[in-house]
């Protein structure tokens, strides 16, 4: 007995995840017998149950039909059953029902992608003396410049007044505005791949790609893998679409740092989620580098202009993040997240002016430090170098080409309770980031030829947060404070720090039901656009939007 | 005696091995929980949405993501009903067993006939879903169905128990056999209940309680004053029950109730979250004894 209880040990202990049940066959015959009498028993009991079922039907039936013949008793929509009990194999249900053993329901047509848009439009007025509020809170100063002059990145537009190196982005103006009109489809292309496409169109009818990629769906581990045109996965807020923002227009970091699309880029993204008991993504992706702002480059005629050598091959942008998602309970999420940018090639071109008196040329001198205007913009049509005013004055354009690399660094931040109140009462968003980019560049070409080879580092960062709170069922409002330049300097061979823009914006929104939304937005503005040495320039302002959100077609996904 | 003891044995061994063994299961709401827990009660279950929220409302939060990473099996009511966040949701996992038409994907309105078929796919009418009437969780003998199907679909994910999971299945209809016939006495003469929203219609189409109407005009639009004086002036004078889930706003059904001398009464659409095949069972009895109330 002794040996047979080790022998039995021995065997347990080997063969324990495989087969805890080592039983011997009159076990298992035992078993079997016991399951087979079971077995029968239920059949029977289940065949008492469909048959009193049936019954019940009937009754039911007769009840209704009783119950239809009194108007009042009428429901609203009388339920109707397409398939009864009794005819379930007979009938073909309605909607798309995959005959497999592994069957969904749903409504989409069987191989059709799943089709929506969404329609945004607003109604705008802000109290700048030119109406262009809209357009520069994207275009606060910065140490280093904003937007590059990627012309080959043109929008078609450029009469509508926003004009500003080639980009006509959909800006607002003073009174009616159509943003655009988002089309989407998405389906699953085969077992491996799903796949998407976001094309907008803006109210001046110009196209433009979003995002279109595929990404896969049974890599092994955790794995995905997307490829094509897409937003890329670093921060928070850059993945989203617009409608999908608390807010009509974009935060003060983002927008000035990466750009009115953000990183919007062509390339590869690997994200892994281990099974950890903690929700952990970790993600890298390779880009192109097609930016407007972060690793901007400038097109061929300005290279060669500035001496700043060919836009690299590519990918010249490469991103990681991770993201930390903590348990915090089933009706709050708390993530967690940091992301890393890194573009091999930037981009930039510095202009400023010099005021020159013909009888004191000598005066120039005083202008001896490099200004870094940012009404650059504004000088991008100024293609000769020497305006005559015609009074005695002549304006010199002096430009400056920079070349390097930048790193780009991100947190942040995102807490949501979902409340148990009707329709979004009681929701409460938390969302913060904060963006940090610095850009090593060399001076290339300048005016002054002592300054070229001298090393300029720009640094600029950007902090938002913002919170929403559903104060009655379907109606939600939102605070957002932002701010661009905590730190705005430029180190290296010259050193300077500049002021820092900011806003606060205050917005209710209407949900009138899932699928269409209003939203009335107040912000006030103050906004730097330029400083020198004569001192800060900026514009302050009141900007209110009223906005329509209108999605048609198939249910929109509520991503974290 | 030798016998005994490689039993007891066997039985530790299995008890030691059960964490590795049993299936990770997840499910939407606490009724596919319930029903998961009658099937398979050793399986690591999680439950991603507790019965006081709307499951068509929900967001893809990164718990739930976690959740469903690691799944074997993923439990649905199906039919769109979390369509606004579980596709993002398991799509984000990175787990293809629990993707739709897998084996691990279960959708409990695919197992049974469903009501509000068809109709016009028209969002003047609200959120409307041709494909059916999602709500499927509320009828008991729908549930004994879908309970043999869960039981057939984790009899192939994990063979070594095939025999438990259709016993376990057979043993929750064979219960909910026995209690119907004790729901029809009660619900014989009720005189009909007006829901919120078309969500508790299977519970009232099986046991034949006439829906006297919805508080919503169409499906995802609260009512307005004017709704609700309508609905009062077509009620009066006859007898019924107010009923809707906490995450619905109690103000109209209250409004309506005090106008048509109505009881209203606050139901969840599903059974507290760690409710098994009993805790379902008993669900059904909270429901039926407020619809017989009136």
């Amino acid at each position: 007995m002794n040996q047979s209880l080790t022998r039995g040990a021995l065997l347990g202990a080997l063969l324990t995840p495989a087969t805890a049940v080592t039983a011997d066959d009159a076990d298992i015959d035992a078993l079997r017998a016991e399951l087979a009498a079971m077995r029968s028993q239920y059949e029977s009991r289940i065949q008492a149950l469909e048959s009193r079922l049936h019954d019940t039907e009937q009754a039911a039936e007769a009840a209704r039909r009783a119950a239809n013949a009194d108007a009042l008793s009428l429901p609203m929509t009388a339920p109707r059953v397409l398939r009864s009990q009794g005819q379930a194999s007979a009938q073909v249900p309605a909607g798309s029902r995959s005959a497999g053993l592994f069957d969904a329901v749903t409504a989409g047509a069987a191989f059709n992608p799943q089709i929506s848009v969404i329609l945004d439009g607003n109604y705008y007025q802000d109290d700048t003396k030119d109406g262009n509020g809209a357009a520069l809170v994207g275009e606060a100063f910065q140490a280093g410049g904003g937007h590059g002059h990627d012309h080959g990145h043109d929008h078609g537009g450029g009469d509508d007044g926003h004009d500003h190196g080639g980009h006509a982005h959909a800006v607002a103006e003073n009174g009616f505005n159509f943003r655009e009109a988002e089309i989407s489809f998405s389906a699953t292309v085969d077992p491996y791949f799903d796949a998407a496409t976001y094309i907008s169109i803006d109210g001046d009818g110009n196209v433009e790609l979003e995002e279109a990629y595929f990404q896969t769906r049974s890599l092994p581990y955790g794995l995905r893998v997307k490829g094509g045109k897409f937003l890329s996965g670093f921060g928070y807020a850059n993945s989203q679409h617009p409608h999908q923002w608390d807010f009509v227009d974009q935060n003060l970091p983002y927008l000035n740092l990466l750009g009115f699309h953000g990183l919007q880029d062509t390339g590869v993204q690997v994200t892994w989620l281990p099974e950890l008991p903690i929700y952990t993504l970790l993600g890298a992706e390779a880009l192109q580098g097609n930016q407007e702002v972060f690793g901007a480059t400038l097109d061929a005629t300005e290279q060669a202009e500035l001496n700043l050598g060919d836009t690299d091959s590519g990918p010249r942008l490469f991103t990681a993040f991770a993201k930390i998602a903590p348990e915090i309970g089933r009706n709050h999420a708390l993530q967690l997240g940091i992301s890393y940018a890194h573009a091999t090639q930037q981009q930039a071109v510095q202009e400023h002016t010099h005021a020159v008196h013909e009888h004191d040329h000598e005066h120039e001198a005083e202008h001896g430090a490099e200004h870094a205007h940012a009404d650059e913009h504004a000088h991008a049509e100024h293609h000769d170098d020497v305006h005559d005013h015609g009074d005695g004055i002549t304006e010199e354009l002096h430009r400056a080409g920079l070349a390097g690399d930048a790193d780009l660094w991100g947190i942040d931040l995102v807490y949501k309770y979902d409340a148990p109140g009707a329709d979004g009462r009681g929701d409460i968003t938390v969302q913060t980031e904060y963006l940090r980019s610095s850009k090593d560049l060399t001076v290339r070409s300048s005016a002054h030829p002592e300054r070229i080879g001298s090393n300029r580092t720009f640094t600029t960062d950007g902090l938002y947060a913002q919170a929403t709170y559903g104060f009655l069922p379907k109606w939600k409002a939102g605070l957002r404070y932002d701010v661009l330049g905590l730190t705005n300097k430029v180190s290296g061979g010259r050193s300077d720090s500049f002021g820092s823009s900011e806003r606060w914006t205050a917005d209710v929104t209407w949900s009138l039901s899932e699928f269409s939304q209003l939203r009335a937005q107040y912000a006030y503005n103050d906004i730097l656009i330029g400083e020198d040495d004569h001192g800060e320039a900026r514009e302050r302002f009141s900007a209110f939007y009223l906005q329509f959100l209108m999605s048609l077609g198939s249910h929109g996904a509520h991503e974290f | 005696m030798k016998r005994r003891l490689t039993r007891m044995l066997a039985g530790a061994m299995a008890l030691l091995a059960a964490p590795v063994l049993a299936l990770d299961v997840v499910a939407t709401s606490p009724s596919m929980g319930a029903l998961v827990r009658a099937v398979a009660p050793d399986a690591q279950l999680t439950v991603l949405a507790g019965p006081d929220r709307d499951l068509h409302s929900l967001q893809a939060k990164p718990s739930m993501i976690r959740a469903l990473r690691g799944a074997d099996l993923l439990v649905a009511v199906g039919a769109e009903l979390e369509m606004g966040w579980l596709p993002a949701a398991s799509a984000s996992a990175a787990n293809a067993r629990i993707l739709p038409g897998r084996e691990g994907y279960f959708e409990a309105a695919a197992q049974v006939p469903l009501l509000d078929v068809g109709g016009p796919a028209d969002r003047a009418m609200g959120d409307v879903h041709p494909a059916g009437n999602p709500h499927v969780d509320l009828d008991p003998v729908r549930m004994a169905q879908v309970a043999e199907a869960l039981g057939a679909r984790m009899a192939r994910l994990d063979a070594a128990n095939a025999a438990r999971y259709r016993a376990n299945a057979e043993r929750f209809g064979a219960a909910v056999g026995q209690r119907l016939p004790q729901w029809q006495a009660e619900l014989a003469n009720a005189p009909g209940a007006v829901l919120y929203h078309r969500d508790a219609v299977y519970l009232l189409d099986r046991f034949g309680v006439p829906l006297l109407g919805t508080l919503e005009p169409v499906p995802g639009v609260p009512p307005s004053g004017r709704d609700l004086r309508a609905l009062a002036g077509k009620l009066g004078g006859r007898e019924g029950v107010i009923i809707h889930a906490p995450y619905q706003s109690p103000k109209g059904p209250r409004k309506l109730g005090q106008a048509l001398g109505w009881p209203v009464e606050t139901l969840p659409l599903s059974p507290p979250e760690d409710a098994d095949g009993d805790g379902y069972l008993r669900h059904i009895d909270r429901w039926v004894s407020a619809l017989g109330k009136a």
